[in-house]
């Protein structure tokens, strides 16, 4: 297992210095910078030249590179041009709120997925079923920018919960929590929705076919109840494959979330890459898109992990987690 | 085709005659105005205009539906008249790069500018008169070069510590200082060149300027007057631009403006709270500000923005209102959910223009005719800049014709020739320059077969630029002219220009102030925001150097129906050349919660916030 944990912790550090290595290089090479960017047309070619320089945007793309990666293995990610302040300080503070809405949503989608993917799994046929299906088939082709729209609609309709931000002005100290959680709700929902129906066709898939093995039959045919051999017998082997979906679906919330957090202002990584793309400040895109990679790689390895303990084929070498469902 | 033609027309007719009557009065209320019958869903059915028409018809669609609730009435209303109190919530689309105005010219960080600190003068955004501020009056001399200016006395900060001459003096070093490299610093300078600051007494300064210079200490307007007292150390380290950043604790943040911050939460909102030390009073004598709070959020998005707006959540936008979002935002009004602001014509339009660097076109067959004026003579009459109204503002526009649009009251020269619309001139306008169609496929050509076609370059992600791109290459096809349309980040856009890199652009021209003295960096060959051949060491056409002398006899006179009748002469000469194409001035709206009270709107950002310390609302 030590083994395992090193060479995905191993795979981790090449996948995040790749990711932000790349869009280091390619938002370094594309034309226009920061400086034209932010002063426009309005300023002297001896003003802009001066803040490339100040900025270190003068110097060669190698040159450039070289000590931006040297500044990173100390940990040390840059300066933000926008913010003016360090990469390595902003990314934690709004990688913290993405986390946040990300493992809400990813709660919202297990806790409505499953149960109903249990459900329409082990049923052949039935109203419930269909209905549950047809919805699931609207809600997981709905991208997660449409979902947050009309939730946002709903919102503003209902008056029920705020549309946009994380914390009212006017919350109490002592009611942050509560505060931060009705906040929660609109951009939590516009993620779980597509993510719940996602789970729930998975685990009904998976249900399904484990309701047909041998060992399920056996046991019905000893005359255990149904509720018992669907909830406590089939339900163990049905969640070997979602359990190989999670690390990826935590990863993939990341990116998910961009465009929700842009919609509801939530003042998570996406804002934070929007206005850095918008910007090109290339240190901040490079940050917040290694920050995305480690997401996607943790993601990942807590889902193996979580995997390897329920099945310890998957963590040998040359085993296909695939295999172990 | 025809109804929608003759609806074009009575639209027009039906625009002109209301902007003529608003144009006295920017102030007007939206629900008073009128609109083209068609719009905007007759939008929907052009082909320029389709993709765009669903994408707003989605936004508008929600935020239509999420009006039909009536907004909550949380406070209870105490009439029209201001009183201090109450809370203003107001949305910016991004945080600000820093709390302070010598690091950064984003437009969050110009508006807590326009919160916490004061200038020594103001420009009135809705007169456009000088207004004293900390500058309690002032004396020119005879040559118009200095200006001995009398300080307010007994002003503190918000910290507490008196306000004297030293600041000033310390808040144009702040500017000037190279080592700290101030983005104002090329803003208040006369001709490229520094003021000279001295304090004169504990609350006087003379600032004399290096030649004279006609809009004088207006220029002021734009240079916050700072705490010596917590700066200096900064400004003395070459560190200035660091100082109050985002990280700075807000209480370290002190002013002379109305408000102070009182709080920061990273990437959500700024809380500013009244400053008690503010020393303007209204003219009933209530201590100013009005408010209480005023609140800041950051909502990236402006569906959402509106949203809130519709739905009480939201008092104030500080973001330009698109065209897309004038419908909803009207019915809202008209339902009194919210105030619509029709703030007139803006006094910025975009603008196409060529690429006039000789030599830009060396051993390229178009170089015969690419920089030639009768080109952009020919695209000026191949454009309707009805339909350009229609398609790129929906019909909320104006047709323009020269650099200066009508908002420019004072400036605007009447007598500015109106293109019109004719397209078969336009084909023998361009026929004198030896493109015709050689062998009757539709395209020009020039004598050597070489296809009439050229590139415009503009900004990617802007409706209103990508749009109007697209309209001059379907009117341009129309006279046969190819016009390949690439759209770029704006960063791209400048560098590209900047760079002599390009055929053609369409792009925006901010004007700095309405008073063209301010503008020389557009006017002058030199300058650069010259666009079309920026920073040139010596005039690269006669027209421009008559432009360069009138100007800089328009910038020294201190005979206000001269310099008006110079620069009558200066855009004459513009419209003769057309260095850059005009088409159409889009109207400028702002909206703000029912509950708002005491705004004097301006079409210049932050429309209604201008002047936060006056602003109030029902509570």
């Amino acid at each position: 297992m030590t083994q395992y944990l090193a060479r995905r912790l191993a795979f981790a550090v090449v996948l995040v210095a790749t990711v932000s290595s790349a869009s280091f290089v390619l938002a370094r090479l594309a034309p226009g910078d920061y400086v034209t960017g932010t002063l426009g047309g309005r300023v002297s070619s001896e003003v802009i030249a001066r803040e490339r320089a100040r900025l270190g945007l003068d110097k060669p793309l190698a040159e450039q590179y070289r000590d931006w990666a040297a500044a990173a293995l100390r940990l040390d990610f840059g300066q933000s041009m926008l913010y003016d302040r360090p990469v390595g300080d902003l990314i934690p503070e709004r990688a913290a709120n993405t986390a946040i809405l990300a493992f809400a949503a990813l709660a919202m989608a297990t806790v409505i997925g499953l149960p109903l993917g249990i459900v329409t799994g082990a049923r052949r046929g039935g109203a419930l079923a269909a209905t549950i299906r047809t919805v699931s088939l609207v809600l997981v082709s709905m991208p997660p920018l449409l979902t947050s729209l009309a939730l946002v609609f709903i919102a503003a309709r209902t008056g029920w919960f705020p549309i946009a931000g994380m914390r009212s002005s006017t919350a109490a100290d002592e009611d942050v929590l509560f505060d931060i959680l009705r906040h929660l709700v609109v951009p939590a929902l516009a993620i779980a929705l597509p993510l719940a129906a996602a789970l729930e066709r998975l685990q009904a898939q998976s249900m399904s076919e484990t309701i047909g093995q041998p060992f399920v039959l056996a046991a019905a045919a000893r005359g255990l109840p149904r509720g018992r051999v669907v909830w406590r017998g089939a339900l163990k082997a049905a969640l070997r494959p979602i359990a190989a979906m999670y690390g990826l679906m935590i990863g993939t919330l990341l990116s998910g979330s961009f465009a929700v957090e842009v919609i509801t202002a939530w003042p998570g990584l996406g804002t934070l890459m929007l206005q850095a793309l918008r910007a090109r400040d290339i240190y901040l895109i490079a940050g917040c898109a290694g920050a995305g990679a480690l997401f996607l790689a943790l993601g990942t390895m807590v889902s193996d992990v979580a995997l390897a303990v329920v099945d310890p084929r998957a963590s040998e070498p040359g085993t296909r987690v695939e295999a172990a469902a | 085709m025809a109804a929608n033609k003759l609806a074009s027309c009575a639209a027009h007719a039906r625009n002109q005659a209301i902007l003529h009557a608003k144009t006295n009065s920017a102030a007007a209320f939206a629900h008073n105005s009128d609109r083209p019958s068609f719009w905007p869903f007759s939008q929907l059915s052009t082909g320029l205009s389709r993709r765009f028409g669903v994408l707003a018809g989605c936004v508008a669609l929600f935020v239509a539906l999420a009006g039909c609730r009536a907004a909550p009435s949380s406070t209870e209303r105490t009439g029209s008249r201001p009183t201090r109190g109450g809370e203003l919530l107001v949305s910016v689309r991004s945080e600000p790069a820093s709390f302070n105005r010598h690091a950064s010219r984003d437009s969050t960080t110009n508006l807590v500018n326009l919160l916490t600190q004061a200038r020594l003068v103001r420009v009135n955004q809705a007169t456009q008169v000088l207004e004293p501020m900390l500058a309690e009056s002032w004396t020119t001399s005879a040559d118009g070069r200095r200006y001995d200016v009398k300080l307010r006395e007994g002003l503190s900060f918000s910290d507490g510590v008196p306000f004297t001459a030293q600041d000033v003096v310390f808040s144009f070093d702040a500017a000037y200082d190279a080592k700290n490299g101030s983005v104002l610093g090329d803003t208040v300078t006369a001709g490229g060149k520094v003021l000279k600051v001295e304090a004169t007494g504990e609350h006087a300064v003379a600032i004399t300027f290096p030649a004279p210079f006609a809009p004088g200490i207006r220029i002021l307007d734009s240079l916050p007057i700072l705490p010596r007292h917590k700066l200096e150390g900064a400004l003395q380290a070459g560190t200035l631009r660091k100082a109050w950043g985002l990280q700075t604790p807000v209480a370290e943040v002190v002013g002379l403006g109305p408000f102070v911050i009182s709080a920061y939460q990273p990437g959500q909102r700024l809380i500013f709270a009244r400053n008690p030390r503010y020393f303007e009073k209204a003219p009933d004598g209530t201590q100013l500000p009005y408010l209480d709070r005023l609140i800041v959020d950051v909502i990236p998005d402006q569906s959402a923005e509106l949203l809130r707006l519709e739905s009480a959540q939201l008092d104030m936008m500080t973001s330009d209102i698109s065209p897309d979002a004038y419908a909803p935002l009207k019915r809202a009004a008209d339902a009194g959910r919210v105030k619509l602001l029709d703030l007139g014509v803006s006094r910025n339009a975009d603008g196409l223009w060529m690429n006039l660097k000789p030599g830009a076109f060396a051993g390229d067959p178009r170089a015969a005719w690419l920089q030639r004026d009768e080109l952009r003579r020919a695209i000026s009459m191949a454009v309707d800049r009805q339909a350009f109204a229609d398609t790129v503002f929906l019909g909320a526009g104006v047709p323009i014709y020269g650099a200066e649009t009508p908002a420019n009251k004072v400036w605007y020269w009447t007598g500015t020739p109106q293109t019109p619309h004719d397209p078969a001139a336009a084909r023998q306008l361009l026929a004198t320059i030896g493109l015709t169609d050689r062998d009757g496929n539709g395209t020009l050509e020039d004598a050597a077969g070489h296809p009439a076609q050229f590139t415009l370059i503009t900004q990617k992600g802007r409706a209103s630029l990508e749009r109007a791109a697209t309209v001059i290459r379907e009117e341009m096809k129309k006279i046969g002219v190819v016009v390949d349309v690439v759209t770029l980040d704006s960063s791209q856009v400048v560098q590209r220009f900047l760079a002599g890199r390009y055929d053609a652009v369409y792009y925006n021209a901010t004007k700095t102030d309405l008073d063209p003295g301010t503008n020389q960096d557009f006017w002058l060959s030199s300058g650069s925001a010259h666009p079309w051949n920026v920073e040139q060491k010596t005039p690269a056409t006669e027209w421009e150097r008559q432009i360069d002398e009138l100007m800089v006899r328009q910038i020294a006179s201190r005979d206000e129906a001269e310099r008006k009748r110079l620069y009558d002469e200066v855009q004459k000469i513009f419209c003769e050349h057309l260095p850059m194409v005009f088409f159409v001035a889009p109207r400028v709206y702002a909206a703000s919660s029912a509950r708002v009270l005491n705004v004097t709107p301006s079409d210049a950002r932050p429309q209604l916030l201008w002047r936060p310390e006056v602003v109030a609302v029902a509570h």
